[in-house]
């Protein structure tokens, strides 16, 4: 169950990526998570908006897309 | 700015692609950043092994379940090098305590406990700031020992040059075929406590196997660190 720190990694560079454009405010994240990747699509969605509380995606919407393979991604961001 | 990785710094995570477009009709941009979370963690692994080598320190990684005999190990190794226990370097995860680094400072070795919390492993992240406490000079070898956990290490390396996952006799010889994950990415398979192989249901072969299926080739060794069978390979494999 390491969706948690995952989370917490994928916020903050959703975060990085949502300043580095000038963004105020993430509205969506799209990831795609691999099915050999440990990941578990459902803790994912679980932990998601605990670890973007308080942040710019605060409220954000977590897309997900399962794919083939290893990969964990943080695919795109939709912000404002 | 941290000595270590670089966190807390704007530096740019690496292999990543960004381009921002705005969409017509709304005011939302889509910004595409197609950048992979694991390949950070593997960037830190890479970074720190290649910090260790230009040393000339040799790093393996123990992975296995809650009681698979890790530290157990690791105590045996240490007592079999004597004085050089303490060129040996040891990073322990645990979620909580530290009693497995009394274990191993009590053997000579220098070590660092790192109480995970909840956190079901390390990473290189972790291992490398744990690192960054100890006195490395002199060190021949660095020792990172999981937190016991089947599944979530496998995703993680943590700077190890080899990794080691141990199935101890009464877990089963099943555990390759369940996790295969885990053994897909090691470089040894250790069965322990085969002290205990007259006692249980376990079945060598099988285990091996199982643990081929997912890596062919992998060296495997049977050993025992309370009677001390099998440790003299154990240390061949490990380089005295």
């Amino acid at each position: 169950m390491h969706e948690a720190g995952l989370c917490v990694s994928l916020v903050e560079l959703a975060e990085r990526h949502a300043d580095a454009a000038g963004a105020a405010r993430i509205v969506s994240v799209g990831v795609a998570v691999g099915d050999l990747s440990g990941v578990v699509p459902e803790a994912l969605a679980l932990a998601f908006p605990l670890c973007a509380a308080g942040t710019r995606a605060d409220g954000a919407a977590l897309r997900i897309e399962r794919i083939a393979g290893r990969d964990f991604l943080l695919r795109d961001l939709e912000v404002e | 700015m941290c000595g270590v990785c670089g966190c807390g710094s704007d530096a740019p995570v690496a292999h990543e692609v960004v381009h921002a477009h705005r969409h017509a009709g709304h005011g939302a941009r889509r910004l595409e950043v197609e950048a992979s979370l694991l390949a950070h963690n593997r960037a830190h692994a890479e970074q720190l092994a290649e910090r260790l080598a230009a040393r000339g320190i040799d790093a393996i990684g123990l992975v296995g379940g809650p009681g698979a005999g890790k530290t157990a190990l690791l105590e045996a190794t240490l007592g079999r090098l004597g004085a050089d226990a303490a060129r040996e370097a040891v990073v322990e995860g645990d979620c909580a305590t530290d009693y497995d680094a009394r274990r191993v400072a009590a053997k000579g070795a220098r070590v660092v406990q790192v109480a995970t919390g909840s956190l079901c492993h390390l990473d290189a992240h972790l291992v490398g700031h744990a690192l960054a406490s100890l006195d490395l000079d002199g060190v021949r070898r660095v020792w990172i020992e999981n937190v016991g956990n089947l599944v979530c290490p496998a995703a993680f390396p943590c700077g190890e040059r080899r990794r080691v996952a141990l199935v101890s006799v009464p877990e089963g010889d099943d555990k390759p075929e369940k996790y295969p994950a885990l053994f897909a990415g090691v470089d040894l398979l250790v069965i322990s406590k085969s002290d205990l192989l007259p006692h249980v249901d376990f079945d060598v072969a099988r285990c091996i196997d199982g643990a081929r299926r997912v890596s062919a080739g992998l060296p495997a060794l049977v050993l025992s660190a309370r009677t001390g069978e099998g440790l003299g390979a154990w240390l061949d494999w490990v380089g005295r």
